[in-house]
């Protein structure tokens, strides 16, 4: 009872929108549960979205929220721990807000390895807009825009971070959350870019390709021997074509982007700070 | 009696042409003089044809001069690109081997065999410039010693071979214009007052503006002729504990901003039109969320890529409405260097206490420009912050709260009892999403309200720039850099009989309503000259203002001349004493 007393302060106490058996519930309870395990204090959590079914989640969590725009959830998450490191950046996203609209992103804040934690809720469809393929979506599948059967080849999200070079790489599902809440606090403890790709089902417009009973059949840990310095195995395991493994696939670690902007900050500073009169010098 | 003086210096990119006319400005200004210059960029990215115009004055001046007194051409080809523009009673300076236009009345010309001394005499090329400089001082009457000392300050960092290297090419240069051009030109520098004046561009002046404003937050992506603002920046915010990230794109650019501003720092980018563009979703994102931000736009001949090293001002639409929805933002634009400077630190005090996006029109011209500053004018001033509050923890808080004020106060991340939602989508005052029809009503008034206050804040009162004469029947409202071109019409119109009145507001959005409504009841005709094909500040003042106006637009990627404006002077003067029916606005 006390348990989830504690887990409830998270929550902001406006109902979630989202349709009955959607798989979003199972990952807002599992974050709500994560922040409330590390005990963070609620005015230090920034939770960032985008536009899509995934992106109400920040309405339902009291913390800051910031509900963006379709396809730029993280930049503006970026901006967020560029101004302000102090705060826990969480960034909240769908398929195809991460990887069509938005996709261009990711590669940067990979790079870049700015220490925020980015969960994309992979339905691999467009929920919001009611039933449109997304870049995730099986091959084949008949939705509103492919009535004759879907063209593009599905990408792997996990896969397309490990390449990118994210410096936490994980995929969870919505049905094990006890397994996605361990994953989601690994992510906020980890410096660094954080991807946690979490598998969830769209009970409206998608009951195919995230279909619960059949995830749950080829769904498997990542073996406890994977070594996740290991870039290529990391790959193979993502990109397994019978099984779907869940757990951590890449960990490492490197100077985060706020470590490198001190840099700049301390070496621009090499003969002292200067204030706005000694700028003026240059002009003379 | 005023003393002014026009130069240009024309040759090929790559030839130091630019370092002659920069030593000259940089000269003149730590005499106290006034330096207004303008430059072009060839389009190839090394080589082409550039050239930079310097006008130095002992008086005031805002515009780069239209006929040349004195022009430095390096080869043929500068010379019969810039010879139309020498005046009647102009001198030029050219390589020996130059062919001249035939001409009735020849003017002065100085021949010298730059290449020769450099390559031969001297045995490097690259000093070729250095010799010009000295020919060019010694015409002139530019006092030597002034070279040398800036010359000794611009090579400090070298060895002192270098240095004497150049102080040999000067010398070089200097005598042969004693010894074989008569000593000096009849045109002389005119000599200053002695009080330093800080000389930079308007891309400098923007930059330090921001830095002098507290900007804590740079974000951008590289783009002609916005560059150097985010170049200057990544060199100095850091000294003063800003930070300065280049992005992967614009729109990525200006969400940041928007998040770092969210999570309360003062935030800017700088862009140019396409870039401007691509930010356009994200500036109505910035007006429903309430987000203070700075976004500069350079703007450069367009649309689509346009011409990216030509100066046009054409975005002005696109600055006041691009987004979808009735998404407010407040828009400025600096006439000059100084307002460059001046405006950045109104854009951040105008962003934070309005809650809002605030867009600054340049130009490439402006850009590029160098032009003295009075040093009292580069202050930091006391910078507003937006209004925020500590709800405490027991929380309470209402973001969005419809008060008296439309302002409503800001709890920044990180504050206890403060958690709350921004969002683009439409809301109530706590943030959550609200779609009824009141909702929307109310919070769109609240936020077009901030640009009625914006209009009366006193931040605002009395930026118009007026010139000419109060009486005058025949009136010119212009915008940006157009100022300065305007404002010499005014005077060549006046030396020739015809009375013109000017205002240039630099405020586009809040318009300066109640002045420009007692501009417009003085005048007979409106003039209004402008860098684009479709009159955009026109149609702005004839759909607010129900005004005939004249509309008098150029795109050939350079500057109005002040004789283009005179000509439509003239065309309105002829009307006036004509007395001609009615006339409507003509649309050019
Ligand atoms: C610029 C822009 N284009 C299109 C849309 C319409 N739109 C809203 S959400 C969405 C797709 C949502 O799919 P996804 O990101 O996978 O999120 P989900 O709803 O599946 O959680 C689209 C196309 C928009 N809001 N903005
Ligand atoms: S449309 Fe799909 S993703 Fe969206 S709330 Fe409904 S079930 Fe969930
Ligand atoms: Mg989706």
């Amino acid at each position: 009872m006390e348990e989830q007393d504690k887990f409830c302060e998270y929550l902001s106490g406006v109902s979630p929108v989202w349709c009955p058996g959607c798989g979003n519930y199972g990952i807002l309870s599992s974050l709500v549960e994560a922040l409330g395990e590390i005990d963070l204090a609620t005015k230090d959590i920034a939770l960032i979205s985008g536009i899509g079914c995934a992106s109400r989640l920040p309405y339902f969590v009291k913390a800051y929220g910031f509900h963006g725009i379709h396809g730029r959830t993280l930049p503006i998450a970026q901006g967020v721990k560029v101004a302000n490191p102090e705060l826990t950046v969480v960034a909240v996203a769908g398929d195809g807000d991460g990887l069509a609209i938005g996709g261009g992103h990711l590669p940067h804040l990979a790079r870049n390895n700015t220490d925020l934690t980015y969960l994309m809720f992979n339905n691999a469809i467009y929920g919001m807009t009611k039933g449109q393929f997304s870049p995730t979506t099986a091959l084949s599948s008949i939705t509103k825009t492919t009535p004759f059967g879907l063209f593009g080849e599905p990408t792997h999200p996990t896969a397309l971070a490990i390449v990118y070079g994210a410096t936490f790489v994980a995929r969870g599902f919505s049905v094990k959350k006890e397994q996605l809440k361990d994953l989601i606090i690994q992510g906020i403890h980890h410096r660094g870019f954080s991807f946690i790709e979490i598998l969830t089902s769209c009970s409206s417009f998608n009951t195919t390709d995230m279909n619960v009973a059949r995830i749950i059949k080829r769904l498997e840990p990542v073996p406890a021997s994977h070594n996740v310095e290991d870039k290529v195995e990391a790959l193979r395991l993502a990109t397994d074509e019978e099984k779907i493994y869940h757990g951590i696939f890449q960990r490492v670690e490197r100077p985060t982007l706020e470590d490198r902007l001190q840099e700049v900050e301390k070496a621009a500073k090499k003969n002292g700070a200067r204030q706005f009169e000694a700028l003026l010098g240059q002009f003379q | 009696m005023r003393h002014d003086l026009v130069i240009r210096v024309a040759g090929e990119s790559g030839e130091g042409i630019i370092t002659i006319g920069e030593t000259i400005a940089r000269i003149a200004a730590r005499e106290g003089l006034s330096i207004v210059t303008f430059r072009t960029f060839p389009a190839e990215i090394k080589g082409g044809a550039c050239m930079i115009q310097v006008r130095v004055s002992d008086g005031k001046i805002s515009y780069h001069g239209e006929k040349i007194d004195f022009l430095v051409c390096l080869n043929q080809d500068a010379l019969n690109e810039n010879y139309g523009d020498l005046h009647e009673l102009g001198a030029l300076l050219c390589e020996a081997e130059c062919d001249l236009p035939e001409e009735k009345s020849p003017r002065t010309v100085y021949r010298v065999p730059f290449e020769r001394i450099a390559v031969r005499e001297i045995g490097s090329r690259i000093s070729k410039n250095i010799v010009v400089l000295g020919t060019l001082s010694q015409l002139l009457d530019i006092p030597v010693k002034s070279i040398e000392a800036f010359l000794a300050e611009k090579f400090a960092k070298k060895s002192k071979a270098i240095l004497d290297h150049n102080i040999d090419a000067l010398q070089r240069g200097i005598r042969f214009a004693r010894e074989k051009l008569g000593g000096t030109s009849g045109f002389k520098y005119p000599s200053g007052k002695g009080d330093r004046r800080l000389l930079m561009t308007g891309n400098e002046a923007i930059a330090l503006g921001a830095a002098g404003a507290g900007l804590k937050t740079f974000f951008g992506y590289p783009i002609t002729p916005a560059s150097e603002i985010m170049e200057w920046l990544a060199v100095h915010l850091p000294k003063m504990g800003g930070k300065v990230l280049q992005t992967e794109d614009e729109i990525s650019a200006i969400c940041a901003v928007a998040g770092a501003s969210w999570a309360g720092a003062k935030a800017m980018t700088s862009t140019s039109g396409p870039g401007l563009s691509l930010m356009s979703e994200t500036l109505g994102l910035l007006s429903m969320a309430e987000i203070p931000a700075v976004i500069v736009d350079s703007q450069r001949g367009g649309p689509s890529t346009g011409m990216p090293t030509k100066t046009e001002q054409s975005d002005l639409l696109l600055a006041l409405y691009g987004s979808h929805g009735d998404s407010p933002r407040a828009v400025l634009a600096p006439t000059s260097v100084g307002d460059c400077f001046q405006l950045t630190g109104l854009a951040f005090d105008l962003a934070e206490k309005y809650q809002l996006p605030v867009i600054m029109l340049v130009d490439q011209a402006l850009s590029a420009r160098l032009e003295t500053v009075d040093p009292e004018l580069v202050k930091q001033p006391p910078a507003v912050t937006r209004l925020s509050v500590q709800p405490g923890a027991d929380g309470g808080y209402v973001r969005y709260r419809l008060n008296e004020s439309g302002i409503s106060p800001v709890a920044l991340p990180g504050t206890a009892g403060g958690e709350h939602m921004v969002t683009g989508m439409e809301h109530d005052e706590l943030g959550n999403f609200a779609c009824d029809e009141e909702t929307h009503t109310a919070m769109t008034v609240k936020r077009y309200r901030k640009l009625q206050m914006i209009g009366n804040d006193p931040l605002t009162r009395g930026l118009s720039l007026h010139f000419g004469d109060e009486k005058a029947e025949i009136g010119i409202v212009t915008w940006g850099s157009t100022a300065g071109p305007a404002e010499d019409a005014v005077r060549l119109a006046a030396s020739m009989g015809i009375a013109v009145q000017a205002i240039v507001p630099k405020i586009l959005n809040p318009l300066p309503h109640e002045e420009l409504k007692r501009f417009f009841a003085r005048v007979k005709h409106i003039i209004v000259p402008e860098l684009n094909f479709t009159g955009q500040l026109a149609s702005l003042l004839r759909s607010t203002y129900r005004v005939p106006t004249i509309s008098l637009t150029k795109i050939k990627g350079v500057p109005l001349e002040p004789s283009e404006i005179v000509d439509k002077i003239i065309e309105a003067q002829e009307s006036l004493s004509v007395r001609s029916e009615k006339r409507y606005g003509r649309a050019g």
